[in-house]
């Protein structure tokens, strides 16, 4: 080669260079962590969601709430970026803000709280306090580009971006804790005027309430809040238990306030303990987290019933919130948002209100999906509102893996597995064949979700209406909680034969947000997928899903309906890549898992 | 129950250890160049799961026996896996450390780990269920050991087996270190405690008089509230 052509491949190298910095220029980042999971979100020039992370997800530590290194290194390598490509990086709290709270607040109550307030000071470089310098230690310059936004407004700029309609809406969130507040309700005009109308002032918290029950009643804060509220269900509203806590929080109406006797709680004295032994007078003694709970055993019902009060109340609660929201904003349109929006049970109640006629929850409607709302709000900082164009994020938000699964796991999948079909249409009939026949298969196919809820790519599923099938993804492969029930996926037209739909949130069955009623007197009420109360967390699959093809091919075999769970083994994360796929098939009895590889099955 | 309690931390610290190690070689595996090393850390990371799984059911069937109050604080939650340091807050070993430290590490700290399980099969008893389950474990690591020794000698020829045993001589040196500096650690924090609580009192006070009035945000736009503030 002369020197000539040489120099046409630099300069023709160069053109390619700079045509794809400029192309790929004005990235937006959006970053959550510390307090809760940790996640990371990237938002192009044209307010698309174009990739998300949670940190646990590649960390595979269950709710990882360390600054999201992992996170944010694979946004920049998956997408080919580098530091200078990024316009904007958003964190989705004020730090000094959330720092000082809770030093204040634990300063009222010296010396109760003296353990606090050490472990605030001495661990100020873990805080969030601490993420500039984090972003300035990992990933050079970036902390030059560092902006911040509220607590709660990244929750409903969250929100607001999975609602097809992005102005005149109300936003609701209720949490833990934020920077600030514990709730609060915004008005929001559009997405650059955002009106903070009412807030519930930390300690008070509903949030913080709800995990405390869930501490006391032996689960972990921040996990096991899904048990209580599968609990709740064997539990009696009318029980001694259930009216004593259902008396812990009210609701002021001449101040509209949450009130709560904090002398049961404590939460923002301790890092240890989250109630007290006044919670214990009252309730009994506490649940050693070790014994298994088991419906029918002593102490069973004592628990269930506290379980039902401290649902009552959170729905109670949620009630007078939104009464409140809709009586200060006039607006019949909601967004809802924070780690109470995860209750799925209380939803319901919340879409007969008389004056609703949407609730939008977005589908990681906890800490980690603020990572989306904060990358929104850098995105919408840097435009003007006339360019502003915010898409609907995909439930799948990301990216496929770059590296080569087939190259990597080929001799695992060689020595380990056998592939049954290899063409994709073959191994989904495959898979729907073996379903058909009562087995569980596993799901590694596409994009993963964006969490905490499986919803068909990374999931276990076997026959929603077969009891033994549903009993073994459950125990057999999965150590479920007897109590906690698996969810139904189906389509649309099914769905309506068998549940009491509510077109206010039909957005919310797409992600399993929110659970419903089966109909009256209907079949649906004796499915092992339907939960002691007579109500299910249904799916109904998005169009296109994997779980729709799958279900297009399943429907004609007479399976209309699949009992959905994470694909995942209890205290992990659920699946992210096809080596955790393939982890999963190899520590438990799971035999079959449907990949884009095609239908593998684990050898014995 | 005295004893019963004096073991809850061993079995705590042990099924972090080895769910620690599950990570490190899924993270190897996902990490690694070929797809034959990719299977050797799967099956590895497999094996330690396992372990993991072992041990956390030794500690819930200790857990069931003590108080609410020690039942508590012997509660795994997944990060404490890197509070206590188990996995780094700087990354998995296999993204900061070079190839050949990180097999040289697997090789001793295999062998580390089998020496310690001796000390709890003496806990449990050598004919207990338990005892056999350990046992076995024991024979895992020992293979383990086994297979990067193996995988060292082949991949860099050049090294001697006694350079090896210098790694190890090194690596049970930095353990010993790490136990002394963790020990030194805790003594220097009960005596430093009363000062911090005595500054966080003084910080404390101080504290009381903060106004977080200005915090409030009631009737303001919140896309209007300065980006660059972190109050
Ligand atoms: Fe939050
Ligand atoms: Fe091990
Ligand atoms: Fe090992």
């Amino acid at each position: 080669m002369n020197l000539k052509e040489k120099g046409k491949i630099l300069w023709k190298f160069h053109l390619n260079l700079s045509f794809k910095v400029s192309s790929n220029f004005k990235m937006f980042i959006g970053v959550s962590g510390y307090n809760h999971e940790s996640a990371a979100a990237l938002v192009d020039k044209n307010g698309v969601l174009i990739d998300y992370y949670r940190e646990e997800s590649l960390s595979r530590i269950k709710g990882d709430k360390s600054f999201p290194r992992r996170a944010i290194s694979k946004l920049l390598k998956s997408n080919n970026l580098q530091i200078k490509d990024i316009e904007r990086v958003a964190f989705y709290e004020r730090p000094l803000s959330a720092f000082l709270h809770i030093v204040k607040e634990a300063s009222l109550n010296m010396p109760r709280s003296l353990s606090l307030l050490v472990h605030q000071f001495r661990n100020f470089n873990r805080s969030s306090v601490s993420c500039y310098l984090d972003f300035a230690k990992e990933f050079k310059g970036l902390e030059t580009k560092l902006i911040y936004s509220d607590h709660h407004l990244s929750h409903s700029l969250t929100a607001l971006s999975y609602s097809n309609s992005k102005k005149d809406v109300c936003s609701v969130v209720v949490d833990g804790f934020g920077d600030r507040s514990t709730a609060s309700i915004s008005q929001i005009v559009n997405p650059s005027e955002i009106n903070e109308l009412w807030e519930c002032p930390y300690p008070v918290s509903l949030g913080l309430f709800y995990s405390s029950i869930t501490d006391y009643l032996g689960f972990s804060i921040n996990e096991g809040e899904y048990k209580v509220m599968g609990l709740a269900s064997f539990g009696d509203s009318k029980s001694k238990s259930a009216k004593l806590v259902r008396g812990l929080m009210d609701w002021d109406s001449t101040s509209n306030k949450i009130i709560s006797d904090m002398s049961y709680f404590d939460y923002h004295l301790s890092t240890s303990n989250s109630f007290n032994s006044k919670l214990e007078d009252l309730l009994g003694p506490a649940r050693n987290p070790f014994v298994q709970l088991i419906p029918g055993e002593s102490d069973f019902q004592r628990c269930a019933d506290i379980a039902r009060g401290a649902q009552d109340l959170t729905i109670y609660l949620l009630q007078k919130i939104f009464t409140h929201a809709h009586k200060i904003t006039r607006s019949r349109r909601f967004l809802f948002s924070g780690g109470v929006s995860m209750n799925s049970a209380s939803i319901d109640s919340l879409a007969q209100l008389p004056f609703i006629d949407e609730i939008i929850i977005p589908p990681s409607p906890g800490d980690a999906g603020c990572a989306i709302g904060a990358a929104f709000y850098s995105y919408i900082k840097s435009n003007s509102y006339i360019d502003l164009k915010i898409s609907k994020p995909s439930l799948f938000p990301s990216l496929k893996e770059i590296r080569n699964d087939e190259f990597l796991t080929e001799q695992i999948i060689f020595n380990q597995f056998s592939i049954l079909e290899k063409d994709e249409d073959d191994a989904f009939l495959k898979a729907a064949e073996l379903i058909s026949a009562g087995e569980v298969i596993g799901t590694v196919l596409s994009r993963s979700e964006t969490g905490p809820r499986a919803l068909g790519n990374r999931s276990l599923l076997c026959d929603g209406k077969n009891k033994d099938a549903v009993k073994k993804l459950n125990t057999v492969i999965k150590n479920r909680s007897p109590f906690r029930p698996t969810a139904p996926a189906m389509r649309y037209k099914i769905a309506k034969k068998y549940y009491r739909l509510r077109p206010e949130i039909y957005d919310c069955y797409q992600s399993m947000s929110a659970t419903c009623q089966c109909l009256k007197d209907n079949v649906s009420l004796k499915f092992p997928t339907t939960h002691v109360d007579g109500t299910a967390r249904i799916q109904i699959v998005e169009n296109n899903s994997s779980l729709d093809k799958l279900l297009s091919i399943l429907e004609p075999m007479g399976v209309e309906i699949l009992a959905n769970s994470s694909l995942n083994v209890s205290g992990d994360p659920n699946s992210f890549d096809l080596v955790d796929g393939l982890m999963v098939c190899s520590r438990t009895k799971l035999r079959y898992l449907l990949t884009d590889l095609g239908l593998l099955k684990r050898k014995t | 129950m005295k004893n019963i309690q004096s073991e809850l931390p061993i079995f705590y610290e042990t099924a972090h250890a080895e769910l620690a190690s599950a990570l490190e070689m899924l993270a190897a595996c996902k990490g690694t160049d070929t797809p034959k090393q990719a299977l050797g850390y799967f099956m590895h990371a497999k094996d330690e799961y396992m372990h993991a799984k072992c041990f956390f059911k030794m500690l819930s069937q200790r857990g069931i026996k003590v108080s609410l109050e020690k039942a508590r604080e012997f509660r795994f939650t997944p990060p404490s896996l890197i509070i206590k340091g188990y996995i780094s807050n700087k990354g998995f070993l296999i993204d900061t450390m070079k190839l050949k430290d990180f097999i040289a590490f697997v090789y001793t700290n295999e062998l580390l780990a089998k020496s310690s399980f001796e000390n709890i099969l003496n806990l449990v008893g050598s004919d207990t269920d338990e005892g056999k389950i350990i046992s076995s474990i024991m024979m895992d690591e020992l293979r383990h050991h086994g297979m990067a020794k193996k995988y060292f000698l082949k991949n860099y020829p050049a090294l001697q087996p006694w350079q090896l045993v210098m790694y190890r001589f090194r690596e049970t040196l930095q353990n010993k270190g790490r136990k002394l500096y963790d020990a030194n650690l805790k003594f220097l924090d009960k005596i430093l405690t009363p000062l911090y609580k005595g500054m966080a009192f003084v910080a404390g006070n101080m504290a009381r008089k903060l106004n977080l009035n200005e915090f409030k945000r009631e009737g303001k736009n919140l896309m209007e509230i300065s980006s660059k503030s972190i109050l």
